[in-house]
């Protein structure tokens, strides 16, 4: 039995589980096809409907 | 982002690929494929200066091919990690030319030609899918002419064009003007290196060349080979010259794009490919549009849709907002074609189902709003992990359990599992981990019943 987990995917969704894990203290592996995380979030400027940055 | 990066419990495994899954839920073996960089990650401090001295352009994917970036690049400036990648298909040392200029320049020795693929085995108890999605492929509509018409643009091209750090930081530049301005300076090269050559022979002769090329023609230097090889030089210039004179004319007139376009349901709520509704394009054409005007406050925006779906908190609001003081006009109907005017102007004809007509319009950009599409790879992943699609070949899900894939331990998130706006994805990337954390301490609680 292993307590670790894998996340597929470095974008919002892939981010965000990843935290969430790692903060209640589980070890978490994070992959991501691309050289850098960010998927197409990091791509936004702003976001709706508050007008924050994206990054 | 920068958190994911440093959190002790969280190991990156950027430029990697899920090769193989076995086991089932609480224990499985995973391998991974961590593709080469071709640059050492421990030492490697991300200072760019490789990229700087890098002698090769490709069009850089992150700002969707509107922009350039050397074959050793960091994926966008702020990426995470910020270990740079050479792009093997476009280095010129990896495709046999001499160069290893990268190499040469890297102060910190983090180049290295010979790097090879690795391959690590993770021993997990759950996983969650967070593969995301693509942007549908508008020229797959042939009466839109995306791709045809330069200024025909999808809604994440418009974004990198918003964007102060994307390819125009943040001018609303048209992509024919761009390309007009692309042409003059490599004609304004050519006429530099052509000048050069004229330089000397005008030395030589001590004449300026205009004066000669007249006399020449007029038949004066017949019979002088050298005086030949000037005439010719001097005729090709002009050939580069005057058409660079009449872009630089043309080019005087540019402006900025003021006018636009944003077609809704591009490829969504369409027979012919997605029958479903992507959810968050009507609120990003209405952000881009609102931004714009911020850019710009003489920027009008005209949005074609067939309704407009701002559902979510605070979003209808929103969409009032923006008619009131962004100058955006809703106009409800569907386009039958977009043609290309004068000035590289999209034409855009439509039924106004108000007012009951057909009407064509000028803009000087239409913004896509494509679907939301699943992505490539999302069948060859599916069949490593072991979970099924549905339909549309987004990851298989049930209404009452929506973060649970049909393979026990493996959960799913964010547009793989269906089209979903942002704060969608974040709550239920949370939904995920909760229930991967579940067996996560179940494995636990079971580990310290072993040892009682």
């Amino acid at each position: 039995m292993s307590k670790d987990i894998l996340v597929i995917g470095g974008g919002i969704a892939g981010m965000q589980s990843s935290l969430d894990l790692a903060d209640m203290g589980i070890k978490v592996h994070l992959v991501e096809k691309l050289p850098s995380i960010g998927g197409k979030m990091a791509q936004l400027d702003k976001t709706f409907p508050t007008n924050d940055c994206a990054i | 982002m920068l958190d994911v990066g440093r959190h002790p419990n969280l190991e990156l495994l950027a430029y990697s690929e899920v090769e193989k899954v076995e086991g089932e839920a609480g224990n499985f073996k995973v391998t991974v494929r961590r593709k080469t960089r071709y640059v050492e990650e421990d030492r490697c401090t991300g200072c760019g200066a490789c990229a700087e001295k890098c002698p090769t352009a490709v069009p850089d994917a992150f700002n969707e091919g509107l922009g350039a970036r050397s074959a050793i690049y960091s994926y966008f400036a702020q990426g995470i990690p910020s270990t740079h990648t050479i792009d093997p298909d476009h280095c010129r040392q990896l495709n046999g030319k001499k160069c290893g200029i990268c190499a040469k320049t890297c102060q910190a020795e983090a180049i290295n030609f010979e790097q090879e693929d690795r391959i690590i085995e993770l021993n997990v108890g759950a996983i969650i899918i967070a593969a995301g999605y693509d942007i549908f492929d508008p020229s797959l509509i042939p009466e839109y002419r995306y791709r045809e018409i330069a200024n025909v643009v999808t809604a994440i091209e418009f974004e990198r064009l918003l964007s102060a750090s994307g390819p125009t930081e943040g001018h609303m530049d048209r992509p024919s003007d761009r390309a007009v301005l692309a042409e003059i300076a490599a004609l304004e090269k050519k006429a530099k290196k052509s000048q050069k050559a004229l330089d000397k022979l005008e030395k030589k002769f001590d004449e300026p060349s205009a004066a000669f090329y007249g006399k020449y023609q007029a038949g004066e230097y017949e019979g002088d080979e050298d005086r030949k090889k000037w005439a010719d030089k001097y005729a090709s210039h002009l050939k580069i010259v005057e058409p660079l004179e009449e872009l630089k004319k043309k080019a005087k007139r540019f402006t900025v794009a003021k006018r636009l376009a944003f077609i809704q349901c591009v490829g969504s709520r369409d027979f012919r490919f997605y029958p479903f509704c992507s959810g968050y394009c009507c609120m990003h054409s209405i952000k881009e549009a609102v931004i714009a005007q911020e850019h710009a406050p003489e920027t009008t925006s005209t949005i074609f849709g067939m309704d407009i779906r701002a559902i979510g908190k605070g979003f209808e609001e929103y969409k009032i907002r923006g008619g009131n003081n962004s100058n955006i006009t809703y106009v409800r109907g569907r386009i039958a074609e977009i043609t290309e005017g004068p000035n590289n102007n999209p034409v855009v004809t439509y039924e106004n189902t108000r007012e009951r007509k057909v009407e064509s319009r000028e803009f000087d950009m239409v913004v896509l709003a494509t679907a939301c599409a699943p992505t490539k790879g999302i069948g060859t992943l599916a069949k490593t992990v072991g979970v099924e699609l549905d339909k549309y070949n987004f990851i298989k899900t049930s209404s009452l359990s929506p973060v649970d894939t049909t393979t026990p331990g493996i959960f799913v998130c964010g547009c793989a599992e269906s089209p979903m706006d942002v704060p969608e994805s974040v709550a239920q990337a949370s939904s995920a981990a909760q229930r991967a954390a579940e067996i996560a301490f179940q494995s636990e609680l079971e580990k310290e019943k072993a040892v009682a």
